[in-house]
């Protein structure tokens, strides 16, 4: 049991997750008793709850609660919330570990057979996911800490120079040479934390790519080779595993971490800020979720002009880019990560995007040299070692 | 070279029949049936007489075309009828109508549509029209054999007789003609007679149509509307050329005179105007006739110029609210529906007014499929060749989920409605010469989109309060449902004893009893408000026999109208309807209910 629990530790956690779950019931239970409308309590995971201090470096939450009383629109949710908590205390007591996607079918199973349990059927994956995101929040716990992982994708890593050694639940250790790989990934799927990290000889830093193929071409055309370096495909918005694991790196090897992905609004709001900052919806676990000294290496708005990229203009008239220009300027107003004097860089960034209404793919300095199947990664060294980052 | 020929007007549609609504035998037996009946509806109301049509629609045997039947149309009419000279004209020669650009919101414009109707017949089975008519100065009437003269564009009386007819006037037209029939649907015939229905309410009606029975739709309004007369041209809705004709014929007098008299919009005020953007001042002392042709160019482009008010819209005819409001009854049992008549407006420099009927219908139970639209234009429906039309466009732009309709995106609404939009105007735009699109200028789309929200508007309320009730009713069964679940979760939790469990089942069952008196209240609320507007609305249009509650808001001026069930037609062809679509439960009735399920839900036992 005191492995298994070693095993899935992400932080020092001095709460007692069933003891505080076994009050929160009994509160709810005595309520009823007394026909008083019982009440559940949770961290509000929103923007407008959201702390920001360079000097933590992510967000964090604020006073803010979410309180359901038991009424016509609580009742399903509340109902639902202590059906899923009872499977995730037994699987705390059992040491059982399960995916966001097994408890998904592990409550399908009991709702489709028990007819009692009939009407707190759910009608996809996303409601299930929100019982357990919102059990998180009431208890200010991990996931991880609930015994639940999300199946996560992205994190894709290539290096010459990183040995990652990980624990097995039987106590027995696997120790991974990424040299040892070719162009096929290490992927850390959605327990980073867990790895012990060494380099092999000296790091420079470290390149997350927002897409896996480009992060993958590079990699074949030898950057891994030539430079010591950690290469990464974030494979769009970072998944707990990626943020995890950037945070591991960041933390166990010191290197300097550098982002580079499309120049759009939704690139530097939903998937840099979530890698650097962590996000609003997930406030409570952003401290470990987090690379707060990750670096927006591009594509920069003076890339577009200094290597002539290929742009192109983002309409007010297609629905998804519009939505994303109105994300932008409200980001502007509303985000505190935007909104702090440290990031004022960044925020430019978004108010040009805004300005200009152009967006640049990650892909456009392919084309800045056509013969020179290197281009890409020259450019990225060029702009590390003259600092055209922000 | 080949020799240059000219041809008749008869020849050109002869052989384009296509154009005028003849393009396959399914539509050439509505084409012809709704051109005799527009003839007969505009005949009675030119003379003020509250039109009484009889029609009836056999198959008579093979048609001389594969796959054709040959169809026996007779429209009769209690009209003026018409003079032995003039029935050769109307029913065999093109272009020869009383009515053509005169200004006026009649049916009929051109005079093409009864004659290619003939030329069908004829075609196809060797045989015009036969028609009987009988005036009110005639002892006798005139039964006659008419054809059209094709090489000529001149109708030829075949056959002549006098026969004994009962009636004191009116006209009988009978064709046979190759074609196939079609009862529902887009271009089915009653659809098209439920059209007709529905924007004449001053017309009664009887039909037969194949095997099934005489069907009756009696008039719901004394009043025979008065199409009004037209108005002088605006200067402003002309081209040139028109402008040159226009001053034809006033002959020898000034120009000054000429555009006082022969325009609407123009004074001595807006003359002065137009001297201010070019026009010579010697030009309006002088007579038409020496006025050159470039010089009527400077004159007209200076008039363009020239910011005159926009025309007059006296000349458009509405159906009316009230009017729509009962007559919409005849098509079918009615849940609740909304009218709307806009005030008349100038689109496109041409006056027009447009109205709107939305109604809920409780014999079309499916609610997945689209919402049935009905186009008219000056009164006659539009079957065809919807998807172009301005009526369409505008329906389809209108967001109807924020009334409380089901709508796919940029689509018809789905449910068991009917959409009726009228658009009347003395100069209607269509796409075509068998008038079966409005061109959809954007003008026209904007102000067809504001008729039908002000209706959707009204409509919502209904909507709003049915949703409240069955919300109300929804919400209770989910308490119902979840609360058992949640004590029995908390008890597993916290290994609470049965006895623990069941205080905490009691509890939550007071909890649950609050709800319940809450919901009750809040919908008997909802209904009561529901039933001021519907008792208002009855009064207001005198329609319905329950008892007329007094209005606590006041002055809220409404139109849609609930009627009382079950004052449709006997129609053999419709399904008659059974069952109201929606259906209410009181909260009473689920509170108690609530109260019953929970406690034997609770009584389950852990697992």
């Amino acid at each position: 049991m005191a492995r298994r629990e070693k095993m899935i530790r992400i932080r020092e956690l001095d709460k007692n997750i069933p003891k505080m779950s076994v009050d929160i019931c009994n509160q709810m239970l005595t309520d009823l008793e007394n026909a008083k409308r019982p009440v559940i309590e949770a961290v509000k995971c929103s923007l407008d709850n959201s702390n920001y201090d360079p000097k933590v470096g992510f967000l964090t939450p604020g006073d803010k609660k979410i309180r359901s009383e038991l009424n016509v629109s609580s009742v399903q949710k509340m109902a639902r919330t202590v059906f899923m908590l009872n499977i995730l205390l037994n699987n705390i007591k059992s040491g059982a570990v399960n995916t966001k996607r097994e408890l998904y079918y592990i409550s399908k199973g009991f709702m489709k057979s028990d007819p009692f349990y009939k009407p707190l059927d759910f009608d996809d994956q996303p409601e299930s996911d929100s019982v357990i995101d919102f059990i998180c929040d009431m208890l200010e716990v991990y996931r991880e800490e609930m015994n639940c992982f999300a199946g996560d994708r992205g994190g894709q890593t290539y290096s010459q120079h990183l040995l990652v050694t990980e624990t097995l639940s039987d106590g027995t250790k696997a120790n991974v040479d990424l040299s040892t790989l070719g162009t096929t990934p290490f992927q850390p799927k959605n327990k980073p934390q867990q790895f012990q990290l060494k380099k092999k000889g000296k790091i420079d830093f470290c390149l997350v790519v927002e897409s896996e193929g480009t992060a993958n071409t590079l990699v074949a055309n030898g950057i891994t080779k030539r430079h010591n370096c950690i290469v990464i495909g974030a494979q769009g918005v970072p998944s707990n595993g990626v943020r995890g694991w950037c945070k591991t790196i960041e933390d166990q090897l010191k290197v300097p971490m550098y982002f580079y992905g499309d120049l759009d609004a939704y690139t530097m709001q939903n998937i840099y800020r979530t890698l650097k900052a962590g996000s609003a919806a997930s406030l409570i676990r952003n401290s470990d979720f987090s690379a707060p000294d990750v670096k927006f290496l591009g594509v920069l708005p003076e890339d577009v002009k200094k290597y002539d990229l290929h742009c192109y203009s983002v309409g007010e008239k297609d629905a998804a880019e519009a939505r994303s220009l109105k994300k932008a300027r409200d980001v502007l107003a509303n985000d505190p990560f935007f909104k702090d004097k440290k990031n004022k860089d960044l925020a430019a960034i978004l108010r040009w995007l805004v300005k200009e209404k152009k967006r640049c793919e990650q892909q456009a300095v392919f084309s800045v040299d056509p013969k020179n199947p290197r281009i890409l990664e020259e450019i990225i060294v060029d702009k590390i070692k003259k600092g055209s980052y922000v | 070279m080949s020799r240059i020929t000219t041809s008749s007007t008869a020849e050109y549609f002869a052989k384009n029949l296509q154009q005028v609504g003849f393009s396959s035998p399914l539509k050439a037996v509505l084409t012809t049936l709704k051109e005799a009946v527009d003839n007969s509806l505009d005949a009675c109301e030119e003379n003020g007489i509250a039109p009484e049509l009889t029609v009836s629609i056999q198959k008579v045997g093979k048609g001389s075309t594969k796959s054709s039947d040959l169809i026996e149309i007779i429209v009769e009419d209690n009209g003026p009828g018409l003079e032995l000279n003039d029935l050769a004209k109307v029913f065999g020669e093109y272009l020869a109508s009383s009515k053509f650009g005169r200004g006026q919101c009649s049916r009929g414009q051109q005079g093409i549509g009864i004659s290619a109707a003939t030329t069908w017949a004829q075609l196809t089975n060797a045989a015009g029209v036969r028609v009987t008519s009988k005036t009110k100065k005639m002892r006798k009437a005139i039964l006659a054999d008419i054809d059209v003269d094709i090489k000529a564009n001149k109708g030829i009386i075949k056959k002549k007789e006098t026969v004994d007819w009962d009636k004191p006037h009116g006209l009988k037209v009978e064709f046979r003609i190759d074609g196939r029939v079609q009862l529902n649907g887009d271009g089915g015939l009653i659809t098209y007679l439920d059209g007709t229905t529905l924007v004449n309410p001053h017309l009664s009606l009887n039909y037969k149509l194949l095997d099934s029975d005489w069907v009756h739709v009696g008039r719901v309004s004394e009043e025979v509307p008065k199409v009004p007369p037209p108005t002088l041209p605006h200067p402003h809705t002309m081209k040139l050329g028109e402008f040159m004709t226009h001053a034809g014929l006033y002959g020898k007098i000034t120009l000054d005179k000429f555009l006082k008299k022969g325009f609407s919009r123009i004074s001595e005020q807006t003359i002065n105007d137009m001297k201010k953007h070019g026009l010579k001042k010697d030009y309006l002392s002088r007579p038409l006739t020496s006025i050159k042709e470039t010089e009527y160019k400077t004159i007209f482009q200076a008039i363009q110029e020239t910011e005159l008010s926009n025309p007059t819209t006296r000349s458009v005819l509405t159906v009316g609210e009230e009017g729509l409001a009962k007559s919409i009854q005849r098509l079918g049992e009615i849940d609740f529906f909304s009218v709307n008549t806009r005030k008349p407006r100038i689109c496109d420099h041409k006056p027009v007014v447009v109205e709107v009927a939305i109604a809920r219908f409780l014999n079309l139970v499916d609610t997945e499929e689209a919402a049935q639209l009905l186009r008219f234009a000056n009164r006659v429906p539009l079957q065809f060749d919807k998807a172009a039309c301005a009526i369409t466009k505008a329906v389809e732009s209108v967001n109807w989920r924020s009334y409380g309709l089901t709508q796919p995106k940029n689509s018809m609404p789905l449910g068991p409605y009917v959409f009726a939009v009228a658009v009347t105007s003395p100069f209607i735009k269509f796409k075509n010469a068998s008038k079966e699109t409005i061109d959809a200028s954007d003008e026209l789309v904007e102000e067809i989109r504001r008729a039908l929200m002000q209706a959707g508007q009204r409509l919502s309320r209904h909507i709003r309060a049915e949703d409240r009730a069955a919300d109300l009713e929804r919400k209770i069964q989910h308490i119902e449902k979840f609360a058992p679940i949640l004590v029995h979760g908390l008890a597993e939790i916290v290994s609470a004893p049965k006895k623990r469990e069941k205080a905490a089942e009691e509890g939550l069952k007071k909890i649950l009893g609050r709800d319940a008196d809450d919901a009750e209240d809040k919908l008997k609320e909802a209904e009561g408000q529901l039933k001021i507007l519907k008792a208002k609305q009855r009064k207001k249009l005198g329609i319905g026999e329950e008892a007329v509650e007094e209005d606590e808001d006041g002055g809220d001026e409404v139109s849609e109208v609930v009627v009382a069930k079950g004052t449709k037609k006997k129609t053999a062809t419709k399904k008659a309807a059974t069952k109201k679509a929606v259906k209410k439960t009181t909260a009473k009735a689920a509170a108690k209910k609530v109260a019953k399920t929970t406690a034997k839900k609770s009584a389950r036992s852990k697992k």
